[in-house]
């Protein structure tokens, strides 16, 4: 049997599932919420912070991760503040001078409204989302892969660097990496990085609405929660 | 010893243990604090005990090996009772002094005494140094007279009679209430109250739960946390009864860091005592509380002092931190309801139950209560832990106590509260040492870190060496954080190295704003403070840097030539000779000059010249 809590998220009162996160519960009333690191079926840890709300406690606005918030009763959610907006542009235009050369992180520039990246490019192949290694841990129950070091140093690797016989080699870490997939020019040689900006009439939906789901094109290409 | 029973047992063994020192007639104090064991204390303190038994007066005078005393600097430092002697810089070769003149004839030996920096004068007593005159020490007091390792000192103290009094009539919800109205708040960074804390925690369902006491202390340059449960650990393990009992737990963690030997080894040994004695375990002193406590030790993660990285570390799991949208005192060690403190914050509770709360409020300003300590360091006459009432001007903690600045150059600036905390301009040295007060001015109190900066340090480079510790710290989990720190340190380098443009500054006040609001734990949260808090108060150096491409105080190399004042240079060849570059030219008698393609900015000439004849421009 469901329990049903009463939420306000951008004024309007969803009737959500107990238990389930905002982001869900938003993604499901078709209000956008830009996520990288979130895949409906595994569990959030909210590391990419790009689905960062406004949760307002007694008066003050808190931000907080949307795919670690659950639902509660009389809960105010907002996700397309002014200030919600600058802070993801923010972030996704760190995302975008790290790793440029794919199409997720392009999609999701876009559509969090980057028109600039003011940083040097890096032509880095991981940005840490941490969908491998949860898909790999939590579907499989293999841990074949994990992160390894701290910080700067920090990377996915096997367990000392060497391929266990239970990774069996199934390809969903591939599958659900934001790097595998290229720009539409194809990949970036470095030096050539870029924001590439390409899809105009997408740019117009991203600017126009911000806050609601449109089934965007970009959806796809950052495996967005309604596409999966 | 069999373990204690009754309130009367413990009460008796105190009356005991007190008639068993009645005929000791003098206490030799020898600090065996961290600092203090690194100016071999130790063999100060061998060589005193074959002194004494020697001389045959192991019964008549105690030799106490006591934690740390806070005058680090003087340090290996003896406190003689009675006479509250203070004695510094003592060597081995002493002792014999030390015992036969001052324990046995009663003379001072001057030559031990401490003679003061700043007005020259010569004091016998402790209390008379004005280091510890402005202070007003109530738990580094208690380190003085107690032995560590030794639990009958501390109950000879009058210890665990906090715990007496709390078992014997008072329920959680008293215990609760008298720490909430004390005001107490929390001494490892964030300030939150205790009592709120304490009590949402006893709210909260379930019926395991867990104290710990947060001793992983990694600031660069404090070390409170470190001398008190090394110098006094029963006193931590008596405050976390007390909250365990408040909060209804029934095991407790001390995590503390294993990069403090003494400190692992006090607190371990501390825990054997007090389950000896009865006063950890089940039904403490027959009464219906058991509690126990186990040592955690931490691998030196800066980012496992967070509470959620912390309990993650307990559990055997990578130390990361994890969203704390419900906060650990529902969620916390175990997914169990959690109090976690700092060490400081434990420290306090004991004194607060035996006194009553109204004599802790009585002690700082509105909203922060008792007594804070300091670690107090930098380029400062006297470094040492300082513990002051809260409100205190951070004036009277940096002149009156810390002597003010070393070789004369004028303090430019005050760094509180650690890597997380921010630099305080010398103007604004009237603020109170206040939770609220330093918060408003863009800094904290955090740990209670303050390190004293003189006209000769670079605020951007103080920001780079922040950034740096904090990039080599962070877990790299979540992305503002990682790319963010990463990003905020590329700017300044930028900037010190001489490529800094002057849009850079506003990309740096809106990237440090975002990683404030975004990152995941407090670690990321605070990160950007030194940056915010020396552009708030030092811009005209960023600027500097950036457009005139200088380097107001001469730190950063890349903006600094070094050059010979031909006025001032007698050619007397010493730089010269000290240049490990080859890149000082000049003939005997005759001015000298560098060759800047040469020169590495080392410095060595500058500090060997006599004459004060280079400078770096």
């Amino acid at each position: 049997m469901l329990k049903y809590v009463n939420v306000s998220i951008d004024g309007a009162i969803i009737h959500a599932v107990k238990g389930t996160s905002v982001l869900d519960t938003a993604l499901e009333y078709g209000i956008c919420i830009p996520h990288l690191c979130h895949v409906p079926y595994l569990s959030d840890i909210g590391t990419c912070r790009l689905c960062i709300v406004e949760h307002v406690v007694n008066g003050r606005s808190n931000v907080t991760t949307s795919c670690t918030l659950k639902v509660e009763e009389g809960m105010v959610i907002r996700t397309n503040t002014d200030r919600i907006r600058k802070l993801r542009r923010n972030l996704a235009e760190l995302l975008a001078a790290q790793a440029p050369n794919s199409r997720a992180i392009q999609d999701i520039a876009l559509r969090c409204g980057v028109k600039e990246v003011r940083y040097p490019f890096r032509n880095e192949d991981c940005v840490l989302c941490g969908r491998c290694v949860r898909v790999c841990a939590e579907v499989w129950k293999a841990r074949a892969i994990g992160f390894v070091g701290r910080g700067k140093d920090r990377h996915v690797d096997y367990p000392f660097g060497i391929r266990p016989d239970f990774c069996k080699q199934c390809g969903s870490c591939i599958q659900l990496c934001p790097m595998t997939i290229p720009p539409c020019d194809g990949p970036m040689k470095p030096g050539e990085e870029r924001l590439c900006g390409n899809c105009e009439s997408q740019l117009i939906i991203a600017d126009e609405t911000p806050g609601s789901c449109v089934w965007c094109k970009l959806g796809e290409g950052f495996a967005c929660g309604r596409y999966v | 010893m069999s373990s204690l029973n009754s309130f009367r047992e413990l009460e008796h063994l105190r009356e005991w243990l007190r008639q068993q020192r009645q005929n000791i007639t003098t206490t030799v104090m020898v600090c065996g604090g961290t600092g203090c064991k690194a100016s071999r204390s130790q063999a100060v303190i061998d060589a005193v005990k074959d002194e004494l038994s020697r001389q045959e007066l192991d019964t008549k005078v105690r030799l106490c090996v006591t934690g740390c005393h806070g005058f680090c600097e003087q340090g290996p430092v003896i406190i003689i009772e009675p006479g509250n002697i203070f004695y510094c810089h003592v060597s081995p070769d002493d002792a014999f002094e030390v015992v036969y003149q001052t324990v046995v004839k009663g003379e001072i030996i001057e030559r031990l005494l401490y003679t003061d920096a700043v007005s020259g004068k010569t004091t016998r007593t402790m209390s008379e140094i004005p280091f510890y005159r402005a202070q007003d020490r109530q738990i580094l007091s208690q380190n003085l007279n107690v032995d560590p390792c030794s639990i009958e000192d501390y109950i000879v103290a009058g210890g665990y009679s906090a715990l007496t009094k709390m078992l014997r009539g008072m329920t959680p919800e008293n215990i609760i209430k008298e720490i909430t109205s004390s005001g107490l708040r929390g001494r490892g960074g964030g300030g939150f109250p205790t009592g709120r804390k304490w009590s949402e925690c006893r709210e909260a369902p379930g019926d395991e739960k867990y104290v710990i006491c947060n001793a992983d202390e990694g600031d660069p340059g404090a070390y409170m946390d470190r001398c008190v449960l090394e110098g006094n650990p029963h006193l931590v393990l008596e405050g976390m009864m007390i909250g365990a009992w408040a909060v209804g737990a029934g095991k407790g963690y001390v995590y503390v860091r294993n990069e403090y030997p003494l400190a692992v080894q006090h607190a371990q040994i501390a825990v054997e005592q007090a389950r000896k004695f009865g006063l950890l375990g089940d039904n403490i002193l027959s009464s219906s509380f058991s509690f126990n406590v186990e040592i955690a030790r931490g691998g030196g993660a800066f980012v496992c002092g967070e509470s959620t990285a912390l309990m993650a570390s307990v559990e055997g799991k990578v130390g990361e931190p994890r969203a704390k949208d419900v906060h650990t005192v529902v969620d916390g060690l175990y997914h169990k309801p959690t109090v976690l403190n700092n060490v400081e914050t434990w420290a306090n509770v004991p004194s607060i139950i035996l006194n009553g709360s109204s004599w802790f409020a009585s002690k700082g300003t509105q909203g922060s209560k008792g007594t804070k300590i300091l670690a107090l360091t930098g380029r400062i006459k006297n470094t040492g832990l300082v513990e002051v009432a809260m409100g205190t001007p951070i004036r009277t903690v940096v002149y009156d106590i810390g002597g003010g600045a070393l070789n004369g150059n004028p303090v430019k600036a005050v760094q509180t509260g650690g890597p997380s905390g921010g630099c305080l301009p010398v103007d604004m040295f009237d603020l109170a040492i206040d939770f609220d007060v330093l918060y408003e001015a863009g800094s904290m109190i955090g740990s209670g870190g303050m390190v004293v900066m003189d006209e000769g340090t670079c605020m951007v480079d103080v920001a780079k060496y922040f950034l740096t510790f904090l990039q080599d710290e962070s877990c790299g989990k979540c992305l503002p954080c990682r790319l963010g720190i990463d990003r905020m340190l590329e700017i300044i380098t930028d900037i010190t190295e001489g490529r800094g443009k002057p849009e850079q500054l506003d990309l740096l006040e809106e990237l440090a704003d975002t990683v404030v609001q975004t990152a995941l734990c407090g670690l990321g949260k605070t990160a950007p403070n030194p940056v915010l808090s020396t552009l708030r108060y030092f811009c005209p150096e960023y600027e500097a840097h950036i457009g005139e491409k200088k380097c107001p105080a001469g730190v950063c190399k890349a903006l600094i030539t070094y050059w010979i004042d031909p006025d001032k240079c007698n050619g007397c060849g010493v730089c010269l000779r000290g240049c490990v570059y080859g890149a000082i030219t000049g003939r005997k008698k005759q001015v000298h000059i560098i060759d800047a393609q040469l020169c590495q900015k080392c410095g060595i000439c500058r500090s060997e010249c006599k004459f004060d004849a280079i400078r770096v421009v």
